[in-house]
């Protein structure tokens, strides 16, 4: 069922000083649908994350990817290629915008003048061509979103991450970060949003994961009322539904 | 008044008419802590980044010894290079003493746990997120590792700085090692030391002002430095 599965793990344990944070059977991003997790602060939720992204180590993890099951360690540098972590409050380096939006095409050897054109294509789609040569940490809250949004999507990931990409911020910035990942959302794409509230109404078509006590767990009943035919999260844990 | 003011006006003379033999120490001086500069920054700078950034065995108490060796006085670090460099040291067959090299080397040994530490805590101060932020836009290690050293470039600049201020007006290993030999191993601070001993002043004043007006310079740009890093935070 889930052979286009873009990114599947399996047998994931996470320990930090002998408390057992994660213990996750099976989860799988598939491309086109949006992954809604939720729990609390604390749950784990970006050390989740940041083990799909390749940027935290996990004590145990089979990562399945093209089809091939390897264990983390050995797929490190390639989900560092393909998937993209997003943080809460994303990072601006210390640059204009057209470079920090360039960022992932310099250092990954993209030729200056297809960099070039990618990031203009960038700066009009995300709506920053009037701050192209600002500093990026000018930039207001929504614009830096947009631009982190941007700065990913130029990579063309397989799958993106994004923690708690709605916090703290106004329904207006909600709407627009919804809107945009809509956008984004395409047959080569799998995206997963965190957010530690439960509400679902911004995104009736995700599919919505409960993090608690270190397990993955459909979202409680409650909380899919709306996509629950939709959405099916068993398949995604691999539980017989 | 007139023991000071002469000599002072007289100083000035010197500087201002381009004195050889003045401005060849000058020289000297300038030459031999920018090459120790130059040599021990890269090296210094990594080791910062690995001390912040991996944890092996050990770490903690390295960065303690390089600390700890910041204090270390110049002239124990001239006696130990001396001991290292002379006849019949281990490394006598180089036949290094007194030559610039050795101080160079001198100056290097004493900037280097300067650099290690000011480096480190500057390294430690950049935003664990521009590390990670990085590495999952596909830059590799090498490659974050000079994004996060572009992030924290003045807090580097003023450890570099700060090194340089040291080994510019130390004396203890350019002595040592060095010998004093005129247009040679002189540079400033030996100069000033053998003129004044000598009863001429007047280079000692000019020289003098040449080290204070760049430690003003340097201190000048430090603190420049870290206003403007204060406003961007």
């Amino acid at each position: 069922m889930n052979n286009d599965a873009r990114l599947c793990i399996s047998r994931l344990e996470k320990y930090y000083n002998e408390r057992h944070v994660l213990s996750i059977g099976r989860l799988a991003l598939v491309p086109g649908r949006i992954v809604h997790l939720t729990g609390r602060n604390g749950a784990g939720k970006t050390t989740l994350l940041k083990i799909l992204a390749g940027l935290e180590s996990p004590d145990h993890c089979d990562v399945l990817l093209d089809r091939c099951s390897r264990p983390w360690r050995a797929v490190r540098q390639q989900l560092r290629r393909n998937v993209v972590y997003l943080h809460q409050h994303p990072y601006m380096f210390d640059n204009t915008v057209a470079d920090n939006l360039g960022y992932g095409l310099r250092v990954t050897g993209v030729p200056r003048a297809r960099r070039r054109q990618a990031v203009a294509m960038m700066l009009e789609r995300m709506e920053l061509e009037h701050a192209a040569q600002r500093n990026a940490r000018t930039l207001s809250g929504g614009e830096q979103q947009r631009l982190a949004l941007g700065r990913a999507w130029l990579l063309q990931p397989r799958v993106l991450l994004l923690d708690e990409p709605t916090a703290n911020m106004d329904t207006g910035f909600r709407q627009q970060t919804w809107t945009l990942l809509q956008e984004m959302l395409s047959d080569a794409l799998a995206i997963m949003v965190s957010s530690h509230e439960l509400s679902e109404s911004e995104c009736p078509d995700c599919l919505n994961l409960h993090l608690q006590d270190g397990r993955l767990n459909a979202a409680p009943p409650s909380l899919h009322l709306v996509g629950q035919e939709r959405s099916r999260p068993q398949e995604v844990l691999g539980v017989k539904p | 008044m007139d023991a000071l003011l002469q000599p002072t006006q007289e100083a000035f003379h010197l500087l201002l008419t381009g004195d050889t033999d003045l401005w060849t120490i000058i020289g000297i001086s300038f030459r031999v802590s920018l090459k120790a500069i130059l040599f021990a920054t890269p090296f210094a700078l990594l080791l910062a980044f690995l001390l912040a950034y991996v944890s092996f065995p050990g770490r903690r108490l390295l960065l303690s010894v390089f600390e700890t060796l910041m204090a270390l006085p110049a002239v124990v670090v001239g006696l130990l290079i001396y001991l290292l460099l002379s006849r019949n040291g281990p490394l006598g067959d180089l036949r290094l003493l007194f030559t610039q090299t050795a101080m160079v080397i001198g100056q290097i040994v004493l900037c280097f746990p300067l650099l290690v530490a000011m480096g480190y805590a500057a390294i430690r101060s950049a935003d664990r997120r521009a590390w990670e932020t990085a590495l999952t836009l596909g830059a590799g290690r090498p490659r974050a590792m000079l994004t996060l050293i572009h992030e924290v470039r003045l807090g580097l600049l003023v450890a570099v700085i700060a090194g340089f201020g040291r080994i510019i007006s130390e004396i203890g290993t350019s002595m040592m090692v060095g010998g004093n030999i005129a247009g040679h191993t002189r540079n400033i601070p030996t100069a000033i030391a053998l003129e004044t001993s000598k009863g001429h002043f007047a280079e000692g004043i000019a020289l003098g002002i040449v080290l204070v007006t760049l430690a003003f310079g340097l201190n000048l740009i430090l603190n420049l430095l870290q206003h403007r890093e204060a406003q961007a935070a």
